[in-house]
């Protein structure tokens, strides 16, 4: 039997480390409950002089103190288990309680639990987590083994995904922008609609859009729901397709991509708003026979079904966009343009502004003559996918070592 | 109509497998029948991929068959390194489950394609975690084992060994899982990780097996300890797995599928 070493006393193990973690929580619910709740971030430069400092003191203290016992504590394994298990219970509770900010003024509001990831105790935990991460980085980086590697990226690869994603929180800047036709724009605006200028100016020169055919659907009278008891449910409409929708057979006779109504009938039309349209023809199971126009109208045109019984009607879907693009101009306060094609998933960066194709006027369809667009800036991102790959790098040596030789 | 070829492609990887199963001893064939298998999966994706002019990972259906294709594919690569048979077999398993859901369920195959939606994140995000979930299972096993040797029989240190090492390798798969949906999420709605209800259990998940790893690191001599933790961390991976749509967050997560949308 080992004799059991008296709490306090060097070196610190387990139960030191617990005690620490908990009087750590306390002190930072304690904090949470009587300061006033802010929500303010640190914000550019402030973030980067605060970073630096933090991180030019862990490497200093690293070197002047490394070989002292307080040193290997805060490097080792006890404080980290223990820390990790402190996140694991503040997590726990986030994902037990709901995290939605509320007027409410319970004990859970008071003590930050809605609101974990801008609470004292978690941020105090997290900067521990930080130092103890980067002392035991430090000690196993300097002097440099070949056979670590995989120790090196990962724990370094955490370290900065934690730094410079917490960090760069309050630098995030996602807006919106409206963009019309012929017009230059320069303001965006946020969630709340509160408005910002732009150190950019963008220039719709052209917003294109592409579509689907429109589908055929089955559509309940009462309640306009979709009647899916078969699939497909939808079918693409093409000129002179025969199909089987639910339980009636469906000819398409006459099909116009735009078209307007004129009497009975519509006709290939080229205006503002011409909806397309489609001559069908419907064979129930008692084989009747209904034959009608059908139209999904558009933002100025009525739609049109066609109503197979009591019970349910054909229409046309309103079609699906394939691709839609905005051609733009970029105006930079030095003076200088570029032209550029945005589509979706193929964004454009623009001094530092990296520029999304979002959307546009659903209701006008491909007579939108308004683009928005999401421009977006994450300064950090680039420091921060570092970090990510650093960790797939040494969860990629997880997965090829093993533990096996590790052992041996 | 392109889909009825589809049974050709369920009956010969099963065909093939059900080979490669009964002459899992000779190591030869055994591979190239699994090869086989999943090449017949790989070239139904190339297909329905020029047929629809456009990669086929639109529907819930498509995705699936990628799926049954990277399935087989990544067991065959840990089978390669570590000799895991049943990993292999568990895989294919999987893999054909998948198939055999796809010709139950045929749904809307159409040519259209949301232009925001689809992001090539998807299909390696959610098969990592399907090999996470079945390292760190078995390794869940083994630490029952390990914990009634330790109670009623001596405690064999090749258990220990055995559950140290699918930890390992479930933590690798369950670490990459959880960066990729970050690098996925950034790309996708611009933030790396929204705390969704989700997310959040899946990061208790990997914070459990983390203190496993530092725990048998530490003190690779005491056992009983580091096995309740490897016990507890996957009933964490339950709730993650199951549990997370009953909790009072759900109501907020978009991972809960139950729904209709
Ligand atoms: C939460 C932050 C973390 C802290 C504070 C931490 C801390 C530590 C410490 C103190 C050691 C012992 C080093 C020694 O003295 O030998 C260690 C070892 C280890 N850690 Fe971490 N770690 C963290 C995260 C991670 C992550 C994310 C991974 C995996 C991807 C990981 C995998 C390992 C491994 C495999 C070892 C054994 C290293 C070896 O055999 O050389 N740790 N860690």
């Amino acid at each position: 039997m080992s004799i059991k070493k008296p709490i306090w006393q060097h070196p610190f193990g387990y139960a030191e480390s617990f005690i620490i973690s908990f009087g750590i929580l306390s002190v930072g619910f304690i904090l949470e409950f009587i300061l006033p709740k802010t929500q303010s971030t640190l914000v550019f430069p402030l973030n980067l002089i605060l970073g630096i400092s933090f991180f030019v003191l862990l490497v200093v203290s690293h070197f002047l103190f490394r070989k002292t016992k307080i040193h290997s504590f805060l490097s080792g394994i006890p404080l980290t288990i223990a820390l990790v298990s402190s996140l694991s219970f503040l997590v726990i509770l986030m994902g037990i309680l709901p995290q939605v900010s509320s007027h409410k003024t319970g004990l859970i509001q008071q003590l930050g639990l809605n609101q974990m990831t801008s609470s004292y105790p978690f941020l105090m935990i997290n900067v521990l987590l930080l130092i103890v991460l980067a002392f035991v980085s430090l000690r196993k980086t300097f002097p440099f083994k070949l056979k670590n590697w995989g120790f090196v990226c990962s724990h370094w690869g955490l370290w900065i995904v934690i730094f410079a994603g917490g960090l760069g929180s309050g630098d995030l800047r996602r807006l919106k922008m409206d963009v019309y036709e012929n017009k230059i724009e320069l303001q965006s605006y946020d969630e709340n609609k509160k408005l910002y200028e732009m150190p950019l100016a963008i220039k719709l020169k052209d917003f294109l859009i592409d579509e689907f055919n429109p589908k055929l659907a089955i559509v309940e009278n009462e309640t306009g729901k979709l009647y899916e008891a078969q699939k497909p449910s939808m079918i693409m409409i093409e000129k002179g397709l025969h199909c089987d929708l639910q339980s009636w057979k469906i000819q398409v006779e006459e099909f116009y991509v735009a078209s307007g109504r004129a009497g009975d009938r519509y006709y290939q039309l080229a205006d503002f708003g011409a909806a397309p349209a489609a001559k069908v023809q419907a064979i129930s199971p008692q084989n009747d026979t209904l034959q009608g126009w059908i139209s999904c109208g558009s933002f100025n045109r009525p739609h049109e079904s066609l109503k197979l019984n009591d019970q349910f009607s054909l229409v046309m879907t309103v079609p699906e966009p394939k691709r839609f693009s905005s051609v733009v101009t970029f105006y930079t306060p030095d003076g200088k343009k570029q032209d550029a094609t945005l589509e979706v998933n193929k964004p454009v960066t623009v001094n530092g502004w990296k520029i999304y194709q979002l959307s546009y006027d659903d209701k006008m369809g491909r007579y939108s003559n308004k683009s928005i667009l999401e421009v977006v800036r994450d300064p950090w991102q680039p420091y921060v996918y570092l970090g990510i790959f650093m960790m797939m790098i040494g969860a990629v040596y997880m997965f090829w070592k093993g533990r096996e030789t590790i052992r041996e | 109509m392109i889909w009825s070829n589809f049974i050709l492609v369920l009956l010969s990887s099963s065909l093939l497998w059900l080979l490669a199963l009964i002459l899992y001893k000779k190591e030869f064939l055994k591979r190239l029948f699994i090869v086989l298998g999943t090449v017949c999966i790989g070239a139904f994706i190339a297909f329905l991929w020029v047929k629809l002019e456009r990669p086929p990972l639109r529907t819930l259906g498509e995705t699936r068959l990628w799926y049954a294709f990277f399935l087989p594919a990544i067991g065959m690569i840990t089978y390669m390194r570590w000799r895991y048979n049943w990993m292999l077999f568990y895989s294919l398993g999987l893999s054909l489950l998948f198939l055999v859901i796809n010709y139950m369920h045929p749904e809307n195959f159409s040519k259209t394609l949301m232009p925001a939606l689809q992001s090539p994140w998807f299909v390696p995000h959610v098969v990592v975690y399907i090999f996470a979930y079945a390292f760190l299972a078995a390794s869940s096993l083994v630490a029952v084992r390990g914990l009634y040797q330790h109670y009623y029989q001596k405690l064999d240190r090749k258990v220990m060994l055995m559950a140290d090492n699918l930890v390992y390798l479930g933590f690798a798969f369950l670490s990459l899982g959880l960066l990729f949906g970050a690098l996925w999420a950034k790309e996708a709605w611009g933030h790396y990780w929204t705390w969704d209800p989700k997310e959040t259990w899946a990061l208790i998940t990997w914070l459990g097996y983390l203190i496993y790893i530092h725990r048998r690191h530490h003190m690779p001599n005491v056992s009983k300890s580091s096995l309740w933790i490897l016990a507890l961390a996957f009933v964490i991976l339950l709730v993650c797995w199951f549990g997370v749509n009953y909790l009072p967050s759900a109501q907020f997560s978009v991972h809960t599928y139950s729904q209709a949308p």
